[in-house]
């Protein structure tokens, strides 16, 4: 058996990010594989160092735009431990919509862009068209499609009249039956159960060894998920399931993820019948103690992790991340050997990886 | 937004994206314009393109990192000499957010030719394809040898839609009270502040700013707002006209004549709800004279 070496890059891997993978080939099968990683590295550990803290909450979410309101939201949760900071119950609900509206449209984009991986463009063009319906709800409530400007040190900023929450009623009811269908088609089809069904498995073993998270871990069985393990704002009070599925392959991965949108419906809708009443923000400009603090939250790829340091200035000390794609990209290997080269840019893809967010 | 580019009925005009670094948020609104039937750039006659040498117009996104950077520049050798550039999103112009860190090598300028420019962060889809328009025009004017028209957008340029998308800032320095909190929160280094004879002048640079509004949030008078208007594509040679800028002049103290930027109404209603007369005998006076005026003198 021959062994070759090739460079794939994100015009091979069908990915929207500069991602580069040295590939070691024996025959037409992958044997082994190296990440080249730092296309997107902006030095934001840097950044964030010389940003003052109302300036990071602008510049996180212009981490990742995929995830853009995760980071801001467990920035200003970290501020806010390290400041004794309690935030209005009606800016934790007003958080969690933020979040799962974020959700949606990010699970929803990655099962488009698997789609396009494998050729299937009528199903790629119906789920981006799917995912307009939360795009378009984005604009109308927030002014942006992606980074949503939703969170300030001690709440929120943006706020539900009763006419954006009938608005959004109204597109959730628009999403339940296109997320149904969605489901059983990436659940039932033949041509995508040819594709993606015993493809780039992760067993459950190596996933715990991985230590992977988000979907990528549920789809292996893992029932891991930060809002169920330690809930944070308002999620103590909703009601969900943890989406899981064990056969650990693209298709489960694909279906956590659609379960999960799924969900998402269901959580904005009981925030939206829950919301109190009340102030948006605790304090307009409170005083930020020396202290340090560490955040996690449930982002649309696994749990995030911020850890964050003070000293009673402005500008935080030290910030720091563990962002979710970084365990899961370490699992491809794992996904991919023994694999066709075909098979590449699809179980890349069935990762959501983010590399925004793992370069920074 | 439905143009019609004759010519290339025939022929889609190829669009190749080169993305140097992005936080992928311009990214994915373009693969939108790729898959959405709605903003489709195959309704201007495109059509993306996965080979370089084949692109027609090449879209950058992101503020080039110093990791990018020679694959990017190996990327834009290859296209053709004729195509037109165009920078999506403030990044490549400013760096946005980015600008300042030691990893970023922007602004893109510096190391090619950029022709048109589309702000925003990212520009929603109706934006994309306005800048993609833009890019047309300058193409087709190019081939017949002629300078590009300046003025298609002037006349019936739509400010605002409906929907309350966030775009161009306005500033009113008639409520500005010069506290500088707006600068003090931007991310981006969008706005300055430069002191002068007269006043103070304001200049917001919209090939900088990302549109977060958070300046506004924490504008404690609404002197900086955030309007619907989006579009703000703009040829590459306009690329430093894209200011709003205010003066806020000085007027003598009312006690002892000193030159101070006087308190803007909205802050006396913003500190008091319902100023009295006394109140605003305030709004003229500078700090020294408005204790003496409180308290009796000044303190120290």
């Amino acid at each position: 058996m021959t062994t070759k070496i090739i460079e794939l890059g994100p015009h091979q891997l069908a990915l929207e990010e500069p991602m580069y993978f040295r590939v070691r080939l024996e025959g037409d099968r992958v044997a082994d594989l190296d990440v080249m990683p730092g296309q997107v590295h902006r030095g934001m550990e840097h950044l964030v160092m010389r940003r003052n803290l109302y300036q990071n909450i602008t510049l996180l979410e212009r981490l990742c735009s995929l995830c853009s309101n995760s980071h801001p939201s467990t920035f200003c949760t970290a501020v806010e431990e390290v400041a004794g900071i309690v935030i209005p119950p009606r800016a934790e609900y007003l958080r969690a919509v933020a979040d799962e509206i974020k959700r949606i449209a990010s699970h929803l984009f990655c099962c488009a862009v698997q789609a396009n991986a494998i050729g299937e463009i009528p199903l790629f063009r119906r789920v981006m068209e799917i995912r307009e319906i939360m795009q378009r709800a984005k604009e109308a409530i927030y002014g942006n499609r992606m980074d949503l400007a939703a969170n300030v040190i001690g709440g929120v900023r943006y706020d539900l009249t009763p006419e954006a929450v009938a608005y959004l009623y109204q597109a959730m009811e628009d999403m339940k039956k296109p997320l149904d269908e969605l489901y059983l088609q990436f659940a039932n089809n033949p041509a995508l159960m040819a594709r993606m069904a015993w493809v780039g498995v992760l067993p459950r073993e190596a996933a715990v060894e991985c230590a992977v998270v988000g979907p990528v871990a549920r789809a292996c069985g893992i029932d891991y998920d930060v809002r169920k393990k330690s809930p944070y704002g308002a999620y103590d009070r909703l009601d969900f399931e943890v989406a899981t599925q064990t056969a650990g392959d693209v298709r489960a991965r694909n279906l956590v993820r659609l379960a999960e949108a799924r969900q998402s419906v269901s959580l904005i809708e009981q925030c939206l019948a829950q919301l109190p009443a009340g102030p948006l923000c605790a304090d307009t400009l409170p005083e930020i103690p020396a202290g340090e603090a560490i955040a996690k939250s449930e982002a649309p790829r696994g749990e995030l992790m911020y850890y964050l340091r003070t000293d009673g200035s402005d500008f935080p000390v030290r910030l720091k991340w563990r962002v979710p794609s970084y365990m899961n990209w370490d699992a491809l290997k794992v996904m991919l050997k023994g694999e066709p080269v075909a098979n590449i840019p699809l179980i890349v893809n069935s990762i959501d990886p983010c590399i925004a967010c793992t370069d920074r | 937004m439905h143009m019609q580019v004759e010519e290339t009925a025939v022929e889609p005009v190829r669009l190749f994206r080169i993305n140097t670094g992005s936080c992928n948020g311009c990214d994915v609104e373009l693969a939108v314009t790729s898959a959405v039937t709605e903003f489709d750039v195959e309704q201007l006659g495109c059509r993306y393109t996965e080979s370089a040498r084949e692109a027609d117009v090449v879209l950058i996104t992101g503020p080039l990192t110093v990791r990018a950077r020679d694959e990017v520049l190996r990327l834009y050798a290859a296209t053709p000499r004729d195509k037109v550039t165009v920078a999506i999103g403030v990044c490549p112009v400013s760096g946005g957010v980015f600008r300042d860190s030691y990893a970023v090598d922007g602004p893109l300028e510096r190391h090619l030719p950029v022709d048109v420019n589309v702000p925003g962060c990212p520009p929603r889809p109706q934006a994309l394809l306005a800048g993609i328009s833009e890019a047309l025009a300058i193409r087709e004017a190019r081939r017949a040898g002629v300078e590009p028209s300046r003025k298609p957008k002037q006349g019936k340029r739509p400010n605002a839609d409906n929907f309350p998308a966030r775009g161009r800032l306005s500033f009113d320095a008639g409520a500005c009270v010069d506290c500088r909190m707006c600068r003090h929160v931007c991310a981006a280094g969008a706005i300055r502040f430069q002191e002068g004879e007269d006043g103070v002048r304001l200049t917001l640079w919209h090939n900088s700013c990302v549109f977060c509004g958070l300046c506004c949030h924490y504008c404690p008078t609404g002197a900086l707002s955030v309007t619907g208007d989006w579009r703000l594509d703009h040829p590459a040679s306009d690329t430093f006209r894209q200011v709003e800028r205010g003066e806020i002049p000085y007027a003598p103290c009312s006690g002892c004549g000193e030159s101070i930027v006087p308190a803007a109404p909205q802050l006396l209603h913003a500190a008091f709800r319902r100023p009295n007369p006394e109140i605003e005998k305030l709004a003229t006076l500078c700090p020294a004279c408005r204790q003496v005026m409180s308290i009796g003198a000044p303190r120290r």
